[in-house]
């Protein structure tokens, strides 16, 4: 005797969703995943006891073609990344970013500007930048207005 | 689309979670990397961005005709933070392919530069056509 139960009526969607993934899977179109259309480079930033930590993927960026500045609490990352000389009609994929680029980042926190460190590794840059220590509030004193 | 079938097709690898091994038992992500695919002299080039991927922890695998990539990143960000702000997710890189019959599976080379692997796919060279002596039947 079939008896109706909640677990059932969910198997009609699932074979749904296994034939829209099918016809999906078929489709030649860009994966959801792929890094594309965003901000380059993206950029982590991390907060720890007393450093900040600032990661960024640079894939193929050398040393030399990287310009770090700080000022004002604005950190600048920017930079040239040139792909290989291939006419753009030899393309059959273009998804990955070619050109110039920059980031100006406004850090939360006053730091030590001297004390930044970078480095970049397998196309992984990471920038480590040391808290200032507390300023001691100031006061600011307050005269009385008026005669 | 049909032109693009005929060499190299990227398949879809979705955004999906790796399930935990016994070795690693904590989850980890899984991204589709970004590629290029261009021709050239030398034969079809793909380019893919792999930040952080080292070599020991990369996989270039081929197997009947699926190119099949695989990037390993281990977390580089130390624990104890007290606050994050994540413009990308940190995880591995998959992207497999359907390669043509027209790549020379033989002479694919590759090579991984500053978190870029770029995959060389020469053609098969075509051979001059043979012609077949027919004698002459009794």
């Amino acid at each position: 005797m079939p008896v109706f139960r909640w677990g059932n009526a969910w198997d009609a969607f699932r074979d749904l969703e296994r034939e829209v993934d099918r016809l999906m899977g078929s489709m030649n179109f860009t994966p959801q995943g792929v890094r594309l259309g965003r901000t380059f480079p993206a950029v982590n930033f991390y907060e720890y006891e007393d450093h900040f930590l600032l990661t960024a993927e640079l894939p193929g960026m050398t040393k030399s073609d990287l310009d770090l500045s700080i000022a004002q609490g604005v950190l600048t990352l920017k930079g040239d990344r040139r792909a290989d000389e291939v006419s753009d009609n030899n393309y059959r994929r273009s998804e990955r970013y070619r050109g110039q680029w920059q980031r100006n980042l406004n850090l939360p926190d006053r730091v030590i500007e001297e004390g930044l460190k970078a480095e970049l590794v397998n196309g992984l840059l990471k920038i480590t930048l040391p808290k200032a220590p507390e300023v001691t509030p100031r006061q600011i004193p307050i005269q009385e207005g008026g005669e | 689309m049909n032109e693009m079938n005929n060499e190299l097709v990227p398949q879809n690898d979705p955004e999906r979670m790796v399930p935990a091994t016994s070795e690693a038992p904590e989850q980890r992500l899984l991204f589709t990397p970004p590629i290029d695919i261009y021709e050239s002299e030398e034969g079809l080039v793909l380019v893919a961005d792999l930040p952080g991927v080292t070599l020991e922890n990369l996989e270039l695998q081929v197997q009947d005709n699926k190119l099949t990539l695989f990037g390993r990143v281990n977390r580089y960000v130390p624990e104890g933070m007290l606050g994050q702000h994540e413009e990308y997710g940190v995880g591995d890189f998959l992207r497999s392919f359907i390669l043509s019959d027209e790549v020379d599976h033989e002479r694919i080379n590759a090579k991984l530069n500053n978190g870029v692997l770029k995959v060389v796919l020469p053609k098969v060279e075509r051979t001059e056509p043979r012609k077949i002596n027919i004698d002459e039947g009794e």
